[in-house]
């Protein structure tokens, strides 16, 4: 293991419509095999090949070689993640903060949860208002760019704050006190001091932003809560079944 | 106190000390001339009114409630741990009450007329 990091140089060909992450398979497969990185579908769909490319968080599979205009790429690991090796970061403790927001819907009626009889029914306004934040791949490429998240190991960080954003504006979630209990702590929503740089580097157009902006709208609000969520309706396609 | 409480003294702390120097800059160096506004009588008199006083002291309070909070929140962000939490916690809120204890000492002494 390296005391210290240090960078290593390849020179490989690249034609107009190449990728950075087709840049590293050819490293990959014809001078250094011995490199990693993390990729897989290579369409910025699953968020794997995140890492900085020239000093900003990017995903490897959607930037091409000729909008970086110049000679040397420099591909770092993300910030904010302890390094595996080469590029490959830890995502353990990104998941588990995910997973410490209750990303799901949380329901009382646990019968119709068991036994669906039928939709829960939401409005256009309603999908508009969180739509976006479904969008996420968690590549962890705004958590890299947080300045909060690089002093503060016990902030959630701007994709696990969106997402708690995303359920408690979701109509048919009834989880809204113990959400809200999740992220108004001495390390919670409040730490968040509006950079912005989550919401520039997100290569899902997703704006995190202000999904914890309007978090703390909702936290501001407080008892205010919405405590029902949405009723069941009869799914209409049964009857065609 | 849920952060969100502290949260918002922090932004109403803001608004009300950016209200209050800005009456207080009015009075020091435009309504008087500033040379003259920091005369030893004259200061006194400010603190012997008790409008003035009273504005003074509500100054002392809100700027310190507003910078000592935000030290807390700069070092809680800075390092973490349970103990550190609380150390800061209780530190910033001791600090706090024991730089209005001090300032207000100021402002009765002066008011009361002991000083002068």
């Amino acid at each position: 293991m390296e005391a210290r990091p240090s960078f290593q140089e390849y020179e490989v060909p690249s034609e107009e419509d190449s990728t950075v992450l087709e840049a590293l398979y050819l490293v990959k497969n014809r001078v250094d095999h011995g490199i990693a990185f993390r990729a897989s579908c290579r369409m910025s769909s699953c968020g794997s090949c995140g890492m900085k490319i020239n000093g900003r968080p990017r995903l490897a599979c959607e930037t091409r070689v000729s909008e970086l205009r110049g000679g040397a790429i420099t591909l770092q690991p993300m910030d904010n993640f302890l390094i595996v090796r080469d590029l490959v970061v830890d995502l353990e403790p990104f998941f588990s903060r995910h997973a410490a927001l209750m990303p799901g819907l949380e329901r009382k009626d646990t019968v119709e949860q068991e036994g669906p009889t039928g939709e829960y029914l939401m409005t256009q306004g309603q999908l508009d208002s969180l739509v976006q934040f479904t969008y996420c791949i968690k590549c962890g490429l705004c958590s890299s760019a947080c300045p909060t998240g690089a002093t503060d190991s016990k902030f959630p960080g701007p994709q696990a704050l969106a997402q708690e954003y995303r359920y408690l504006e979701d109509p048919r979630d009834e989880g809204a006190e113990k959400r809200l209990d999740l992220v108004d702590k001495d390390h919670g929503v409040w730490r968040c001091h509006f950079a912005g740089t989550c919401s520039a580097v997100c290569p899902k157009g997703v704006d995190p932003a202000l999904g914890i902006q309007l978090l703390k709208r909702h936290v501001m609000a407080g008892k205010r809560q919405r405590k029902e969520g949405s009723k069941v309706f009869p799914n209409p396609n049964k009857a065609l079944v | 106190m849920r952060e969100s409480t502290l949260m918002r003294l922090q932004y109403a702390t803001a608004l009300l000390a950016l209200v209050l120097v800005a009456v207080h800059l009015l009075m020091q160096g435009v309504l008087v001339p500033y040379k003259e506004a920091l005369l030893f009588q004259r200061v006194l008199a400010v603190y012997r009114s008790a409008v003035d006083a009273s504005l003074l002291e509500l100054l002392l309070v809100v700027v310190l409630a507003h910078g000592f909070n935000g030290l807390r929140i700069i070092l809680l962000e800075w390092r973490q741990g349970a103990a550190w939490t609380r150390s800061v916690n209780w530190g910033t809120l001791g600090m706090t009450l024991a730089m209005i204890a001090y300032g207000t000492r100021t402002v009765v002494l002066a008011t009361t007329g002991a000083v002068g």
